[in-house]
C-alpha cells in the first residue's frame, strides 16, 4: 500500500482515486495493485522508463483502457465503466491529436459543442483561452500552419475547454525541441498555477518531472518505486532504481555499524560514515546497506573542518565545466572507493593540492531500501 | 545509365505514347469528318456529326440513364466499401485475412463469369433484368476497389484523433463522423470517380443484367452492328472528354485535400 506523504497533509480532497489497479496485457502486466490518491489542484508526475505503467495509467484515467481489476473514483463518482466520453477528464496527447480539417478555433470549440454550448458561450469561452495560451488571432489558422510550441498550446486550450477535473498530459512536451521544452516547462507550470486544475503529467524526462511537479510517482515494472515531492525523491530516494533514475548520484555500499543520535553509522570499507535512515526504518547492526549520496552534496575541505565527520580523500581526476567541476575522489585505501563530487569552480581553485578532506551533512546521504 | 540506353529508354516511352494516342487521335478526328464513311482520305470537316448526337433524344436518354446508374452504383458502393474498411481494417480477428480475399474476389473474377452468375443470380431471387439489376452487378463489382483504397487510407489516420474525439465528449458514431469521415475524404473521391467510372464504362454487366433499355456502352454496340458511323466517333469523343476532365478534376481534388492532411 502507498502512502501519499506530504502532499495530502495540506488539507486538500482527493479529486481522484484509483483503488487496486491492475492491468495485464496478454501476459505482461502493465500495473499491479495501484492504490493511489491524486489531490485537487496538484500536479502529479508519474515518471519511469517506457513500459513501466505509467502511460497505461494514463490511458485507464482517460478510460481508454480499463483495468482488470479495481476501481477508478472521480470526484466521488465510480468512472471504471465509463467510456471516455463520459468522463470529465480530457488529455492532451503526445503527438497533440489536433483534427488536421479544422481550424484552430474548431479544434478547441469541438468539446464545447459537444457538451452542448451555445454559440454564445462557446465564443466566449474561446476568446478566453486564445488569450490565455497567446493564441489571438491563430483562431483561423489550420494546425499545419502552426509552430509545434504553438500546436501544444493549441492541444492544451483544447483540452482546457470543457473545464475538466482533471487533465491528463501524456509526455506532451516530446515533439518540441530541447530549447523550447525548457521554456514550455516553465509555462505550464504557470498554467497549472493560474488554472487551479489538476495535472495529471507522464513523462520519462526526469529534469521534466523536478520541473514542474509538486508531486512526483516514480514507476517500476507496474509497481510505484516512490511517491513524494521533488525534493524527497532528489535527496532522499528510497530505493536504488529511484536514486539511480533521478540525477547523478554516489552509491555507498557498507554494513551498518551502528547509530549515532538519529543518524545511522555505516563501515563503508572501514571508514565510518553517517547517513539518514529511509523509511523503513533502522537496519539491524552488521546489516549490508546501499546509500545515495548526491555529487553537489559532498563537501569539499582543504583542511580537516572542525567538528564535522570528515573523511580524507585525494583528487583522482578534475574535470572543468564550466558552471562548476567535477572531481573523482578516492577516500580510504581500496582502489574503487570513489567518490564523485561537484565544486564551485572557483571554490575548486582554491583547493589546488591532491589530498583533501570531504564530509556530508549526514541527512544527505539516504539509506535505501533492501 | 548509360547515354545509349538512355535514348532507348525515351524512344521506347515515346513509341508507347504514340500507341496509346494516336487511336484515339483517329478516333476524334474522324468524328469531324464530312462523309458517312470512317477512313482516308478526308475532304471535308463538319460539326454535323456533333448536331446529330445532341439532337438524338435516344442518346441522350441513354446517357442519362447511365449517368442515373453510375451514381447511384457509386454511391452504394462508397457507403459499403467504407462500412468494410472500417470493420476490417483496425480489428484483429480470427480469419480477417479469409474474409479480406473473399472482399477482394469480385475485383478480380472475370467480368463475363459475373455476369452470367449475376443474371442467373437475379432471376432466381425474381429481380427483373433492368437498372436495379444493373446497379447492384456494378455494386458488388466496385466494393473491392472502395474498401482497398478507404483501408489504405484509413491506416495513416493517427488512433489518437480518435480518440482525441472521445475525449472530448463525441460517442463513437459521431467521430466516425466528424473526424474519420473527413480524413477519408480524399480516398472517398478518388474511389468514388474510380466507381463512376467503372461503371459508365461497363459492358459486360450491363448487357446482361439490362432490360430493353440500353445503357450507352450497350447502346454503342448495336449502333455498331448496324453500321460504323462518325456519330459514334462523336458520341465516344464527348465520353472521353468528359471523363478525362472527371478524372483530373478528382485528381486535383485529391491531392489538394491530402496536402491539408
Amino acid at each position: 500500500m502507498i502512502q501519499s506523504h506530504g502532499v495530502q497533509s495540506s488539507g486538500r480532497k482527493a479529486i481522484v482515486s484509483l483503488e487496486g489497479i491492475t492491468k495485464h496485457f496478454g501476459e505482461v502486466t502493465a500495473i499491479e495493485r495501484l492504490d493511489m490518491q491524486i489531490m485537487a489542484g496538484e500536479f502529479i508526475t508519474f515518471l519511469g522508463p517506457s513500459g513501466c505503467g505509467k502511460s497505461t495509467t494514463l490511458r485507464i484515467l482517460g478510460g481508454f483502457e480499463r483495468p482488470d481489476r479495481g476501481r477508478v473514483i472521480v470526484d466521488g463518482q465510480d468512472v471504471t465503466r465509463l467510456p471516455p466520453n463520459k468522463r470529465d477528464v480530457n488529455m492532451v496527447f503526445q503527438d497533440y491529436a489536433l483534427f488536421p480539417h479544422m481550424t484552430v478555433a474548431q479544434n478547441i470549440a469541438f468539446g464545447l459543442e459537444l457538451k452542448g454550448k451555445t454559440r454564445a458561450e462557446i465564443d466566449k469561452r474561446l476568446g478566453e483561452l486564445l488569450d490565455f495560451l497567446h493564441l489571438e488571432g491563430f483562431g483561423g489558422r489550420t494546425p499545419d500552419q502552426l509552430s509545434g510550441g504553438q500546436r501544444q498550446r493549441v492541444a492544451l486550450a483544447r483540452a482546457l475547454a470543457p473545464d475538466p477535473k482533471l487533465l491528463l498530459l501524456d509526455e506532451p512536451l516530446g515533439a518540441l525541441d530541447a530549447k523550447l521544452r525548457g521554456q514550455v516547462q516553465v509555462e505550464l507550470k504557470d498554467i497549472q498555477k493560474r488554472t487551479g486544475k489538476t495535472f495529471f503529467f507522464v513523462t520519462h524526462d526526469q529534469e521534466e518531472a523536478l520541473t514542474m511537479s509538486d508531486r512526483i510517482v516514480v514507476m517500476n515494472a507496474g509497481r510505484v518505486e516512490q511517491d513524494g515531492t521533488p525534493e524527497d525523491l532528489y535527496f532522499r530516494p528510497r530505493s536504488r532504481f529511484v536514486a539511480e533514475f533521478i540525477g547523478e548520484t554516489n552509491l555507498i555500499q557498507g554494513t551498518v555499524a551502528g547509530r549515532d543520535d538519529s543518524a545511522i553509522v555505516i563501515d563503508w570499507n572501514g571508514l565510518k560514515v553517517l547517513g539518514a535512515p529511509g523509511e523503513g526504518g533502522v537496519p539491524a547492526a552488521g546489516a549490508a546497506v546501499t546509500a545515495a549520496l548526491r555529487l553537489e552534496s559532498v563537501q569539499c575541505h582543504a583542511e580537516r573542518p572542525a567538528g564535522a565527520n570528515a573523511i580524507p580523500g585525494r583528487v583522482v581526476h578534475r574535470l572543468f565545466k564550466g558552471s562548476r567541476t567535477a572531481l573523482d575522489i578516492r577516500v580510504g585505501e581500496r582502489e574503487d572507493a570513489v567518490l564523485k563530487a561537484y565544486m564551485d569552480a572557483t571554490d575548486a581553485a582554491r583547493i589546488a593540492q591532491e589530498n583533501l578532506w570531504v564530509s556530508w551533512d549526514a541527512s544527505r546521504l539516504a539509506v535505501l531500501r533492501d | 545509365m548509360t547515354r545509349h540506353t538512355r535514348i532507348l529508354m525515351s524512344v521506347i516511352y515515346w513509341a508507347f505514347i504514340v500507341y496509346l494516342f494516336v487511336p484515339l487521335v483517329l478516333m476524334v478526328t474522324m468524328g469531324f469528318k464530312d462523309s458517312k464513311f470512317i477512313g482516308f482520305p478526308i475532304r471535308g470537316w463538319t460539326l454535323e456529326w456533333y448536331a446529330s448526337v445532341f439532337q438524338d433524344t435516344q442518346v441522350l436518354g441513354v446517357f442519362a440513364y447511365s449517368m442515373t446508374i453510375a451514381l447511384a452504383t457509386t454511391a452504394l458502393s462508397l457507403a459499403i466499401g467504407t462500412w468494410i474498411a472500417c470493420f476490417l481494417g483496425p480489428h484483429k480477428f480470427r480469419g480477417k485475412l479469409i474474409v479480406f480475399a473473399i472482399t477482394c474476389l469480385p475485383a478480380v473474377i472475370p467480368g463475363i463469369i459475373s455476369a452470367i452468375s449475376l443474371r442467373i443470380f437475379a432471376r432466381l431471387i425474381e429481380l427483373e433484368p433492368g437498372m436495379l439489376a444493373i446497379i447492384l452487378g456494378h455494386t458488388v463489382h466496385n466494393v473491392p476497389f472502395v474498401a482497398l483504397v478507404v483501408m489504405a487510407r484509413l491506416a495513416t489516420l493517427p488512433k489518437s484523433h480518435v480518440e482525441a474525439a472521445r475525449d472530448l465528449g463525441a460517442d463513437a458514431i459521431v467521430a466516425f463522423f466528424r473526424i474519420t469521415l473527413p480524413y477519408l475524404m480524399p480516398a472517398l473521391i478518388g474511389a468514388g470517380i474510380f466507381c463512376m467510372l467503372l461503371s459508365f464504362d461497363d459492358f459486360v454487366r450491363a448487357f446482361f443484367l439490362g432490360g430493353y433499355e440500353p445503357t450507352l456502352p450497350v447502346l454503342i454496340f448495336a449502333k455498331l452492328r448496324s453500321g460504323m458511323s462518325p456519330e459514334i466517333n462523336a458520341i465516344s469523343t464527348v465520353v472521353l472528354l468528359l471523363t478525362a476532365v472527371l478524372g483530373l478534376w478528382a485528381e486535383r481534388s485529391m491531392r489538394r485535400l491530402n496536402k491539408g492532411a
